[in-house]
């Protein structure tokens, strides 16, 4: 295949793992944002979204795509309801001290794992996508007779793939929507802004707390599902999403949720480009070089803004 | 109406609070004076349960609300205006004030009297917070105060860097509150502008309230201003 083609190739790749990156990195981006929590165990929510997909799916028999709709919808909430327990048994017991809170989610992050591989034990697990076809991209070529259209070799997707990226923007624009229309995002960004003074206008804090916390888990929970039909399920994949949506985060700026999107969309264009030309690990490398620049150059991100 | 009785509060391991006591009725204006560091703010801050009682017991209308967390308080009829307005910066002035009526869960009258407190406010409704003037956020805090439909208002130096037109506002519209039975514990560091509008004054020394007189006795003692502020 020529340049371009397989560029195009590689872009799509990297535009899938952009729309599940800026889900789970979003999640990250609002705990950090609202609570100020630095949540080390968000990766592991990720990881238990996509086994817990699994397990759903291997509940359910039929069609591929009615078990993939179930865990679309039920993982996520179970992800949320686990991860607001913890916040509720963890983070609300150690009154969301910034360090400790640290330490903790630490703690929780093995505790997610190890529980995981005891339960579902150490095999990947595969998730059938409820609709897998492959469609052949064209490409344009400008040859003697000028502008011809042309089908290359190896030059496809599926729809399945495409379908994730459509989803992802459609989920991120509804939270856009919630955050910035509806009084429970009024309520959150309220709380972001100043906690003090959320509480001595009638906002209970904690509920606030707890919402987001399990929220933020869900997002991580909802790109997992949707990744695991191309990805498959293993107790051991927190890490990666939670190393590039750190980056994410701080390219982006501790808090700000476009900021967040626009970096996850540059990385995960890049991790997928580098990542289909040379390798994923070139791809980590120098997206955790990018990070270094980030916090020499602009400490606060790319779209953050110096707190007092 | 509220009475704070023998409360001590500490941050951390500073106590700053040492057994202050103060009352404040329906339709009275009572003022803090006292030095910096007095234990004014902290007095402020723990009437609206933003501070934990160490000691003492503050009740409303005979209830006991020491107990109670602060998110509750604005419900029961307390709203606080902080020192330094503390807006939700990024918040439009919209917001703000929707943010105050959800405490209070009043309706769109609540806020329409209080922007034909401010009318400029009217103005700048879609605008951002942050990019009011001083004189409009603290329009903005008042305002957003006032959203919660409060009893009680507690309001730490309002007019403290503002020209005196906006001075005057503010001061007409905590007068106005009175009038509406509102009681209001107002900290102030002016004493031209506490002669004005106190109806009583709480001496804050060293976190106890030292002395609480009629602002009638002030007037014919200035010297106590002397003896406890040491201006």
């Amino acid at each position: 295949m020529d340049f371009g083609p397989y560029l195009f190739v590689a872009s799509l790749e990297g535009a899938i793992t952009a729309a599940v990156l800026a889900l789970t990195a979003v999640g990250l981006s609002i705990v950090f944002g609202i609570m100020r929590v630095v949540n080390v165990a968000h990766g592991e929510f990720f990881m238990l979204g996509a086994v817990i997909a699994w397990w759903i799916t291997s509940l359910i028999a039929g069609h591929p795509a009615l078990g993939f709709t179930v865990a679309l919808v039920a993982a996520p909430i179970i992800v949320g309801v686990i991860a607001v327990v913890c916040n509720r048994l963890v983070l609300h017991k150690i009154d969301y001290e910034p360090e400790r809170t640290i330490v903790a989610t630490i703690g929780l992050l093995y505790v997610i794992q190890q529980t995981t591989l005891m339960t579902f034990g150490p095999e990947a697990r595969p998730v059938e996508a409820p609709f897998n076809q492959r469609i052949a991209l064209p490409w344009f070529e400008f040859g003697e007779s000028g502008f011809a259209l042309t089908w290359p070799w190896g030059l496809s997707t599926t729809t399945y793939k495409l379908a994730v990226i459509v989803a992802a923007i459609v989920i991120l624009l509804i939270l856009w929507l919630v955050m910035t229309r509806t009084k429970i995002g009024l309520i959150m960004r309220a709380t972001q802004l100043d906690q003090e003074m959320a509480q001595a206008h009638g906002i209970a804090v904690g509920r606030v707390y707890a919402l987001v916390f399990g929220l933020g888990a869900a997002l991580a929970a909802l790109g997992a599902v949707l990744v695991v039909p191309i990805q498959q399920a293993h107790y051991l994949m927190g890490g990666d999403p939670l190393l590039l949506s750190f980056i994410v985060v701080i390219i982006g700026g501790l808090g700000s949720v476009l900021g967040t999107v626009v970096a996850a969309i540059l990385i995960g264009m890049s991790d997928g480009i580098i990542s289909v030309f040379f390798t994923p690990t070139l791809a980590k490398i120098l997206a955790t070089l990018l990070v270094a620049f980030v916090l020499i150059f602009k400490p606060d991100g790319l779209f953050g803004k110096r707190r007092e | 109406m509220l009475h704070v009785n023998k409360i001590e509060v500490a941050y951390d391991r500073v106590q700053v609070l040492f057994g202050l006591s103060l009352s404040v009725n329906r339709g009275e204006i009572l003022c803090l004076l006292g030095r910096n560091g007095a234990g004014k703010t902290t007095t402020l801050k723990s009437i609206m349960g933003l501070l934990p009682l160490q000691q003492g017991a503050i009740t409303l209308d005979d209830e006991a609300i020491s107990g109670l967390p602060a998110h509750d308080r604005p419900a029961r009829g307390i709203a606080y205006v902080p020192q330094g307005r503390r807006l939700f910066s990024e918040l439009s002035v919209r917001q703000n004030m929707e943010v105050g009526l959800m405490a209070s869960g009043a309706g769109r009258e609540t806020q329409e009297y209080a922007l034909s407190l401010f009318p400029r406010l009217r103005e700048r409704l879609k605008q951002r917070a942050e990019t009011l003037s001083g004189g409009e956020q603290q329009m903005l805090a008042m305002a957003r105060a006032i959203c919660t439909r409060p009893e009680v208002i507690l309001l730490d130096e309002p007019t403290e860097g503002l020209q005196p037109s906006m001075t005057s506002l503010i001061r007409d519209v905590i007068v106005e509150m009175k009038g509406n039975g509102v009681a209001v514990v107002l900290v102030e560091q002016h004493v031209d502008a506490v002669l004005s509008v106190a109806d009583r004054v709480t001496f804050v020394e060293h976190g106890v309230d030292a002395e609480t007189v009629d602002v009638s006795v002030l007037k014919e003692q200035p010297e106590m201003v002397k003896q406890y502020l040491g201006v």
